[in-house]
C-alpha cells in the first residue's frame, strides 16, 4: 500500500462511530504533507469533519491548511438547486396560472424519499469527474457503511434504467422512421383524422433533448463506476474497532465491495486499548479485545491492517490528527 | 382530354393506389409508435402514479419536456383534465 497517496480517490468507510472522520482527516493531512493537493469530502449528512479540524467547513470548499481543502456536502442544498432548475424549465412551458401547481408538485418531489441520497451521489460523481483538474487526491469520508454501499450500487441501477429508457426512445424513433417511409409527407391525411399526422414535427428536437439528458446522466454514472472499480485510481479503507458488531458489519461491507469490484486497500483497527492501561476492568476488556483482534487477523488476513490505540484525549484539532496520521502512515509504509 | 389533364388524373390514381397500400401499415406503425411514446411518458411520471422509480430524482428534469405529451395523452384518453392529483398541466 506504499502508493496509497498516488491514487486519485480514497474512500474511508465503516460502521458509525468507529472513527472514520478522524482517520480521513489524518490521512488528508499526511497526503497534503506528502505534497499532494488534497480535497477532503464529508458525505455524512451529520457532518463532523469541521468539528474534527476545529473549524467551520460547510458546503463550500474551505482551505484547511497547506495543500488541504475540506468540503461538507449538503445534499439538501444540492436537491434544492436541482429542483429549482427543473421548476424554471417547467414554468417556461406552461401558463402562469399553473405556476403554483408546479411549485407544489416539485416541492413534493424534493421531499420524496431517496432525493437526498440521489443529490449526494450526483455531487460525488461530479467531484470524482472534475476534481482531477484541481486536486491530486480526493478523500471521501463516507456515511456509515450501508449508505456507502447504496451509493456504489446506484450507478448500476441508474445505468440499467437509462438504458431501458433509451431503448424505448430508440424503438419509438425507428417506428417514426418507418412511418416516414409509408409516406407521411402526404400531410393531407390529417384532415381526414388519420393517425400519424404532422403534429409530431417538433418531436424530433424533443426526442433529441430527452436522449441528451439521459445520455449525459448515464455517461456521468458510468464514469463514476469506472473510476470506483479501477484499482489504480480508487482505494477503499475500512475502519473498525475490535468489537463484535463492527467486525460483523465489516465482513458484510467487504463482501459487498468485492461484489461491486471496488478495490479495498486495507483496514484500520481503531481504538485498541493501550497495553499499559491498568485495572481489572480494563484487563478484562483487553482479554476480550485480544480475542476479537485474533478474529480480525484471521478473517481479514488478506488485507493490510493498521492498528491504532485509544488516546487519552479526544482527537481534536490539527496537532492530534497529525500524530494519528503519522502512526497510520508509518504502519502502512506510505512515503 | 388534354395531356396535362390526363397526367393530373394519373397522378391522382397513382396516389390513391399508393395510399391504399400504405395507409393500413401507416396507421399500425403510428399506433405502435404512439404506444411506445405513451409507455415512455408514463415511466417518466411513474412516481406520481404510485409506481416506485428508483431514479426519480434524475428523471425529474425530463418532466418539463414531457409536459406537452402528457397533456396530449390525457385528452386522447378522454380525460379533460389531468388525472393526477399532484400534477396538473391544464
Amino acid at each position: 500500500m506504499d502508493r496509497l497517496f498516488e491514487r486519485r480517490i480514497i474512500f474511508v468507510g465503516g460502521k458509525g462511530g468507529v472513527g472514520k472522520t478522524t482517520t480521513a482527516g489524518a490521512l488528508g493531512l499526511m497526503a497534503a504533507k506528502a505534497g499532494r493537493t488534497t480535497l477532503l469530502v464529508s458525505t455524512d449528512p451529520a457532518h463532523s469533519l469541521g468539528d474534527v479540524f476545529d473549524m467551520p467547513i460547510g458546503n463550500e470548499e474551505t482551505p484547511l491548511g497547506p495543500n488541504l481543502t475540506g468540503l461538507e456536502i449538503d445534499p439538501e442544498a444540492e436537491a434544492e438547486s436541482h429542483v429549482a432548475t427543473v421548476k424554471m424549465s417547467m414554468k417556461s412551458l406552461v401558463a402562469p396560472k399553473m405556476y403554483a401547481e408546479i411549485d407544489r408538485q416539485l416541492e413534493l418531489a424534493r421531499h420524496s424519499p431517496g432525493t437526498m441520497e440521489a443529490a449526494l451521489l450526483e455531487r460525488m460523481a461530479d467531484l470524482m469527474a472534475d476534481a482531477k483538474s484541481r486536486f491530486d487526491l480526493l478523500i471521501f469520508d463516507t456515511a456509515p457503511s450501508g449508505h456507502t454501499i447504496r451509493l456504489l450500487a446506484l450507478p448500476e441501477l441508474m445505468a440499467a434504467w437509462t438504458d431501458g429508457m433509451l431503448g424505448y426512445q430508440d424503438r419509438s424513433r425507428k417506428l417514426g422512421e418507418l412511418l416516414d417511409m409509408f409516406g407521411k409527407q402526404h400531410s393531407k391525411e390529417d384532415e381526414f383524422g388519420m393517425i400519424g399526422g404532422s403534429k409530431d414535427e417538433p418531436d424530433t428536437s424533443r426526442d433529441g433533448r430527452i436522449k441528451d439528458i439521459l445520455l449525459t446522466r448515464r455517461r456521468k454514472f458510468h464514469r463514476a463506476r469506472e473510476l470506483l472499480t479501477d484499482k489504480t485510481i480508487t482505494a477503499f479503507l475500512l475502519v473498525l474497532n475490535a468489537e463484535r458488531l463492527p467486525i460483523l458489519e465489516s465482513k458484510k461491507t467487504l463482501d459487498l465491495l468485492s461484489k461491486f469490484d471496488v478495490p479495498v486497500a486495507g483496514m484500520i483497527v481503531n481504538r485498541l486499548l493501550p497495553r499499559d492501561a491498568d485495572g481489572d476492568f480494563l484487563k478484562e476488556r483487553r482479554r476480550q479485545e485480544d480475542e476479537y483482534r485474533a478474529e480480525i487477523d484471521q478473517t481479514f488476513a488478506k488485507l493490510q491492517r493498521v492498528y491504532l490505540h485509544l488516546l487519552p484525549h479526544d482527537v481534536h484539532g490539527v496537532d492530534t490528527l497529525r500524530k494519528l496520521g503519522e502512526a497510520i502512515v508509518e504502519q502502512l509504509g506510505v512515503q | 382530354m388534354k395531356w396535362p389533364g390526363i397526367k393530373k388524373k394519373l397522378r391522382w390514381w397513382g396516389y390513391l393506389a399508393n395510399e391504399a397500400y400504405n395507409a393500413p401499415f401507416r396507421s399500425t406503425v403510428a399506433r405502435a409508435k404512439r404506444e411506445q411514446d405513451d409507455l415512455f411518458m408514463l415511466l417518466i411520471f411513474s412516481e406520481m402514479m404510485g409506481v416506485p422509480n428508483p431514479v426519480a430524482y434524475y428523471t425529474l428534469e425530463l418532466q418539463p419536456i414531457m409536459l406537452e405529451r402528457f397533456h396530449e395523452w390525457h385528452t386522447r384518453m378522454g380525460m379533460e383534465h389531468s388525472p393526477l392529483d399532484g400534477f396538473r398541466c391544464c
